[in-house]
């Protein structure tokens, strides 16, 4: 039953027109509602998909795959269904689109609905993404805070410290060396190497 | 471009390894693909040509899915028909699978350690510079004017203070998108005006398209 509802949640995603990063918000909020993941969990496993080979929305379907299904009792086994289900059913609906649009491609490009649907659909997954880009960064630097419910937020507890690597690291993903921006994997490695020495060897409270 | 083009010259075999790779060596969004592949299918094995490579990125761009996934399929497809496209798809998403199956035992097995913990606390700030940056960068190819700002400022509230189903929100967003272009579109007729000139230009150069 677990694997049915991961199917059906990930083939559902994987309609999602825009990308990888335009699935975040709603891989975010189907793993929270149900449960298998924390907001803290799913960032952490944003962080892993982005440092790991493979696309990140591949990447982190299979991380979530694999959580789910290891939680069913099944063991490795479990885990390794769980990723497979995700997987095929977040590839499946574009794999049967982009073939009917291959196709039927000249018809596609000069249709005016798919053109009109498109222009609506360009800035609502923008403004999905930036909802997203609200979320993690206020989550990291004002873990209690909540948007759903803001009359139960507290804002005592601010981490300073993620609101500076953040400050700082935004005009360094952006700088150019030799005309090549710095990979982000670099830029993940580095920030986890500062982590370590911030909040591990220094013992800064989190 | 015709809709298909089929070349039995390239074995299944190539395009699976082909992807495979790719997989392998891509971190990071759909758009980190795109240049790999380029270089790979269109400078070194001219599998296709550049047209159909742009071609191949506005596909996988307006259609749903992982764009990398979204631009193995097709290559596939064009190349090999639908055992191709299956072919490259199971390609580029195989690294993934196994680095992932296996990684995970590891990160949940060190989940509760403290320099694990030190470490992730400086890795979700990172996570957050990124979508950062992947926002302003599908921002800066975003249509301009008034109906593109309403709509992303809604969605962005919506997403951001409701649990309101995000599937939902794309999907009035697609709906809006055409009722916005039938209704330019019917007063631009009404008013007996010519198209605008960037309109104009687009159509004079998908007719060049069709000449070719």
């Amino acid at each position: 039953m677990t694997y049915l509802v991961l199917f059906w949640e990930y083939f559902k995603i994987g309609f999602t027109i825009g990308g990888g990063y335009a699935m975040l918000p709603m891989v975010i909020q189907i793993v929270t509602k149900r449960g298998w993941l924390s907001e803290q969990q799913i960032i952490e496993f944003i962080g892993i998909a982005e440092s790991t080979p493979g696309p990140m929305a591949i990447n982190l379907a299979t991380f979530v795959g694999n959580t789910v299904g290891s939680a069913t009792g099944l063991g490795v086994f479990g885990g390794i269904l769980g990723s497979l289900v995700a997987t095929v059913a977040v590839v499946l609906p574009s794999l049967v689109i982009i073939i009917v649009v291959t196709m039927l491609f000249d018809k596609f490009r000069n249709n005016k609905y798919v053109q009109g649907a498109l222009r609506g659909i360009r800035p609502v997954v923008v403004g999905l993404i930036l909802s997203v880009v609200v979320s993690i960064t206020a989550k990291v630097v004002l873990p209690d805070l909540n948007f759903k419910d803001l009359s139960a937020s507290r804002i005592d507890k601010f981490n300073w410290i993620s609101l500076l690597i953040i400050i700082a690291f935004v005009p360094l993903s952006r700088i150019k060396v030799k005309g090549k921006k710095i990979h982000p994997i670099l830029l993940i490695v580095c920030s986890a190497v500062l982590g370590i020495v911030i909040f591990g060897a220094f013992g800064v409270q989190q | 471009m015709k809709g298909q083009i089929r070349d039995n010259r390239i074995s299944l075999w190539q395009l699976f390894w082909t992807f495979f790779k790719t997989g392998l060596f891509t971190f990071g969004g759909g758009y980190a693909m795109i240049s790999i592949l380029e270089e790979e299918l269109v400078a070194r094995k001219k599998w296709i040509t550049s047209q159909d490579m742009l071609d191949m990125v506005f596909i996988a761009e307006s259609t749903p899915g992982v764009i990398a996934v979204n631009t193995a399929t097709g290559v596939g497809f064009r190349t090999r028909g639908v055992l191709g496209a299956v072919i490259a798809t199971i390609g580029v998403v195989l690294p993934s699978f196994v680095i992932i199956s296996v990684l995970s035992y590891f990160i949940r097995a060190f989940s509760q350690n403290t320099w694990y913990r030190a470490a992730f606390t400086g890795i979700q700030a990172c996570v957050s510079v990124l979508v950062i940056n992947a926002f302003v960068k599908m921002f800066g190819q975003l249509e301009r004017g008034w109906f593109s700002a309403i709509l992303l400022a809604a969605a962005f509230d919506v997403a951001l203070f409701t649990d309101f189903n995000v599937i939902f929100i794309i999907i009035i967003g697609g709906v809006l998108g055409i009722l916005y272009t039938l209704a330019a579109n019917a007063i631009a007729k009404k008013k007996e005006l010519p198209l605008s000139q960037s309109d104009r230009i687009d159509n004079e150069s998908d007719d060049d398209r069709g000449a070719k």
